[in-house]
């Protein structure tokens, strides 16, 4: 117990502290992703990034998407909502926690990053590298995990944004006809109630949102609403075990409405989307003895995806498109902490399920589930050295187990200096639409996707009805998928110069075996491509990233962020090595393709920087200014060959300013304002979703603010 | 070099074409053929292009193929189809070579994996394949399969770098063909182009071809 609530009020404390002194290091902060159990940054061999409620709250926003987007390193794409890509790796391989439970839902891979309110969210921490011999499958590329607010307090804040953007004027005036407005309202409040504590918070978010539809410069009008609540209650039972429940419920409702002109005649359509997500969490913590804690966490979640489209004209025209998955799991976890061993030792269960339009039938459930096993042990050889050294092991009832090791060491010989080096392997299992999609689009050519689950009966089904041309080479190598393994490697350097300059300098590189990819395996007689999922391609990232702070003066402060990202298929790398691809010159004549001319896996940008500028005299009266700067990046293989390279087609590079600044109107009233995309930089092809530049008010009302009074056991 | 201009008769208009989404029709048929040393280069053969759009919103042209002679370097009139006077007749992505269901004459075609340059005779133990038409062709329909790709959500389609069509004419002589492009100007629009170009540039097709008049399977 007393090693629990010294641990609240170091929180609390510390609070102010971090506030005055943000280091890169931040050695003193708490963090839990790195070994699933609380750790000060500075005993902690796995790099761990930390975005800090005050950080969030001076970006004045409440979405996900908008705190991750500053952050060097990770690159938003686009692309069923916005999508995470981490060390250069796709978003379906980077997890996204909440409280160290996985989110579910992905769309094609890919968890829209959009829907997520940091709202009552007290910290993020982000662990790059491969992070899967902790969480398993889909940790990949790393971890997003976002910390729920745990203090103890009596607070009720209210807020309240509004914002507006004009895509043809310079500015947007508030009701303007053509203006696209957002408002934002989030209430926090805990209260205690005798034993009890309780925390509310809750968002709306509206919004007129701007999105184009494919292929054209028509805007189309897409309101947006959001909804998230989350509740966590918690109490202590006796003076060694504490219960907490967390629950969050998240809507997101979009409507669209469009035109198309085809042959004189307009058609009008509708479109509506409901996707509804909730997820309860109850963790009981058993501290035994000051060395040994249990834990037990039970988790459920839901997502439901509901589309429809419908024509005006046409009432019969009904397209239905829905998904809906569950996840169930029950996990218990050992800690063990003695003065220079940390042990970590836990076990779960995991079911899981899916229904989709897009499979078989939506009647038809879909089914898996895992047990796993995770051991983590840390010592402290001596005073400069800590090795971690851990593994997990998944066993799954659809495809093959999956073991990852990881390692890592933390070399700290003075003050200035923290080395770390790791070494891991990620995994990711087949996910339900690689084993059991059953999808035909009838428009653009006509293809069908099925699922490896399917593929070969369907496709022997249709050979019996004379229906298959051909077999493509690649239906030879139909079978069940297997995971998809990774390997990465990162080291990192933290020097401190003096007392306000700071550098961190990292390298990665991850090597990925067995990907996944979608592969045509026939072709029907009327020309219809068949496709289905393999295990086929072997990839890697590797990059440079860097980061540097200087604290100017007691106020002032630049802060600067870099990656430099190399990535290629291992396959497309040997088939030009081998002269067997092409690419035509200027004179249009094909020629052998140079592997100089080969750039690599498509949508990943090489250069990627940012750049803050802020002066801050109190955490609510600040000015800051925020560059952030993406190059060029290939969105399509437009010159006919099987690879990516310099002639094919690329969205331009952009460059980003935002800016925001707050200041007090009273102790308990804060006001904040900004101008975001302040260069006012748009692509109405390649970043339909990209607002123009918004200006926002932000209003923040601190209704009661007090301290709990410790108690005894302090 | 020599440049030859070629002006074809006006194609009959089905349709009067109103909204901007539909494509300015093509009345006079013009495209230009370059030859360097053995090598002919056409550009900009019409080949059946597009007028409208059906009842259910797909585009069409007329129907009729662009018959020519590699032979002669030349285009064919519609009016010689049963003869040998042809040895590739051009519509949208179909390319139909002399024989069986598509003429009287012997023609037959593959596709070699390469460049040009590298391919400097037929070699000796070749298979041609010949038309089946409507069901296959001896230069295979479909995206990624002969020359071409086909990209649905661009509505883009990209001619396939080091793909050589090698063809045998209507009365058994050898020619090596390379697709070079599909759009007018011989010039792929880009992904965010409209609709109205993506559909009225295309099927204007540029490719180059050696020709051996002397019956042997060398190139030279």
């Amino acid at each position: 117990m007393r090693s629990y609530w010294l641990w609240i009020v170091f929180l609390i404390v510390s609070a102010p502290v971090a506030a005055q002194k943000d280091s890169l290091l931040q050695l003193e902060e708490v963090v839990v992703s790195a070994t699933r159990q609380e750790r000060r940054l500075g005993n902690v061999a796995i790099p761990v990034q930390l975005i800090q409620r005050k950080q969030i709250q001076q970006a004045g926003s409440m979405r996900l998407r908008d705190i991750l987007q500053e952050q060097a390193g990770l690159q938003l794409v686009n692309g069923f909502g916005a999508g995470l890509q981490m060390q250069g790796l796709s978003p379906e391989h980077t997890l996204i926690l909440i409280d160290g439970q996985p989110l579910v839902g992905r769309t094609s891979g890919v968890l829209d990053i959009n829907r997520i309110s940091v709202s009552g969210i007290k910290r993020i921490e982000i662990v790059k590298g491969p992070s899967s011999s902790l969480y398993g499958s889909e940790a990949m590329a790393g971890i997003i995990n976002l910390i729920t607010d745990n203090s103890v307090r009596n607070k009720g804040e209210l807020s309240l944004r509004y914002g507006v953007a004009d895509p043809n004027r310079h500015f947007g005036i508030p009701f303007g006809a053509s203006s696209l407005q957002h408002t934002e309202v989030d209430g926090r409040a805990s209260f205690q109630l005798g034993k009890w504590t309780i925390k509310q918070s809750n968002n709306y978010l509206y919004a007129d949102a701007v999105s184009y539809r494919p292929m054209s410069q028509d805007r189309i009008a897409r309101p947006i609403n959001r909804f998230t609540h989350q509740t966590i209650v918690q109490t202590s039972i006796g003076t060694k075990m504490d219960l907490r429940w967390l629950a969050r419920v998240n809507q997101d409702r979009f409507q669209q409405q469009f035109s198309v002109s085809n042959n004189g005649s307009i058609t009008t359509s509708f479109g509506r989307e409901l996707n509804t997500e909730w997820n309860i969490q109850p963790t009981l913590t058993y501290r035994v003895t000051p060395q040994l804690t249990l834990s037990s966490k039970a988790y459920w979640t839901n997502y439901t995806g509901d589309q429809q489209l419908r024509f005006s004209d046409r009432s019969d025209s009904l397209y239905q498109d829905q998904f809906a998955q569950r996840l169930a799991r029950i996990e218990n976890q050992a800690e063990i902490k003695r003065a220079r061993h940390a042990v970590v030792l836990g076990f779960g269960l995991q079911a899981e399920q899916a229904h989709s339009t897009r499979y078989d039938a939506y009647d038809s459930k879909k089914e898996n589930s895992v047990r796993y096993g995770f051991a983590q042990w840390e010592i402290k050889l001596n005073e400069k050295w800590i090795s971690t050294i851990g593994a997990r092991f998944d066993h799954h009832r659809l495809y093959a187990a999956a073991l990852t090791p990881k390692w890592a060491i933390r070399y700290q010989p003075n003050t200035r200096l923290v080395v770390k080096a790791s070494v891991g392997q990620g995994f990711k299992a087949p996910d339900f639409r690689q084993l059991f999609l059953n999808f035909t689009n009838t428009a653009a050519g006509g293809y069908s996707v099925i699922g490896s689950v399917d593929a070969i009966r369907v496709i022997n089904n249709l050979e019996q009805q004379g229906l298959i041309a051909d077999r493509k080479p690649d239906y030879s190598k139909l079978s069940l998928l297997r995971p998809e393994f990774s390997t990465g490697y990162n080291a990192e350097i933290h020097y401190r110069f003096s007392a306000s300059v700071e550098t961190k300098f990292s390298l990665f590189r991850n090597d990925i075996n067995s990907l996944i990819d979608v592969r045509q395996v026939a072709t029907r007689i009327d020309g219809t491509q068949l496709f289905s999922y393999l295990n086929v391609n072997k990839a890697f990232t590797q990059g440079v990233e860097f980061g540097f702070q200087w604290q100017v003066r007691s106020r002032w402060m630049i802060s600067s962020g870099y990656q430099y990202l190399e990535t290629g298929d291992k396959e497309e790398r040997r088939r030009i090595g081998d002269q067997q691809e092409y690419i035509r010159d200027a004179s249009g004549a094909s020629r052998l393709m140079k592997i100089s001319e080969y750039v690599g896996l498509p949508n990943r940008s090489k250069h990627q920087a940012q750049l803050k500028i802020s002066y801050e005299k109190t955490p609510e009266q600040f000015i800051n200014l925020r560059l952030l700067y993406r190059s060029r990046w290939t969105v399509a293989n437009s010159n006919g060959n099987s690879s990516y390279d310099r002639s094919d087609e690329f969205a331009s590079g952009f460059l980003l300013l935002n800016m925001s600044a707050g200041f007090s109107l009273t102790s308990f009233l804060h006001v904040q304002t900004g101008i975001e995309n302040l260069l006012n930089y748009k692509d109405l092809f390649y970043q339909p979703t990209l607002q123009p530049r918004t200006v926002f008010v932000q209003l923040r009302c601190m209704l009661w603010s007090q301290k709990i009074k410790t108690d005894s056991s302090l | 070099m020599r440049i030859i201009s070629f002006l074809i008769a006006s194609v009959l208009l089905l349709t009067a074409c109103t909204k901007d989404s539909i494509p300015t029709p093509v009345d006079t048929r013009r495209f230009d053929v370059a030859v360097t040393g053995n090598i002919t280069t056409v550009r900009n053969l019409p080949a059946d292009t597009i007028i409208g759009f059906n009842a259910i919103g797909q585009p069409v042209g007329t129907g009729r193929y662009s018959f020519f002679s590699l032979e002669r370097g030349q285009w064919v009139p519609n009016s010689d189809s049963n003869t040998n006077r042809w040895d590739l007749a051009f519509a949208g992505t179909v390319i139909r070579v002399n024989n069986l269901t598509s003429g009287p004459g012997s023609g037959g075609a593959f596709v070699y994996s390469g460049t040009f340059e590298s391919l400097a005779s037929v070699p000796a133990d070749s298979v041609f394949r010949l038309d089946n038409h409507p069901v296959s062709y001896a230069i295979p329909r479909g995206s990624g399969r002969a020359w071409y790709t086909y990209d649905g959500p661009t509505n883009l389609l990209t001619t396939i770098p080091g793909r050589v069509l090698v063809i045998r004419t209507a009365t058994g002589k050898f020619a090596k063909l390379e697709m070079l492009n599909y759009y007018r100007g011989g010039q792929t629009p880009s992904a965010s182009a409209p609709d109205s170009i993506k559909y009225g540039d295309q099927r204007f097709l540029h490719f180059r071809y050696t020709f051996q008049s002397n019956g042997t399977a060398r190139f030279e």
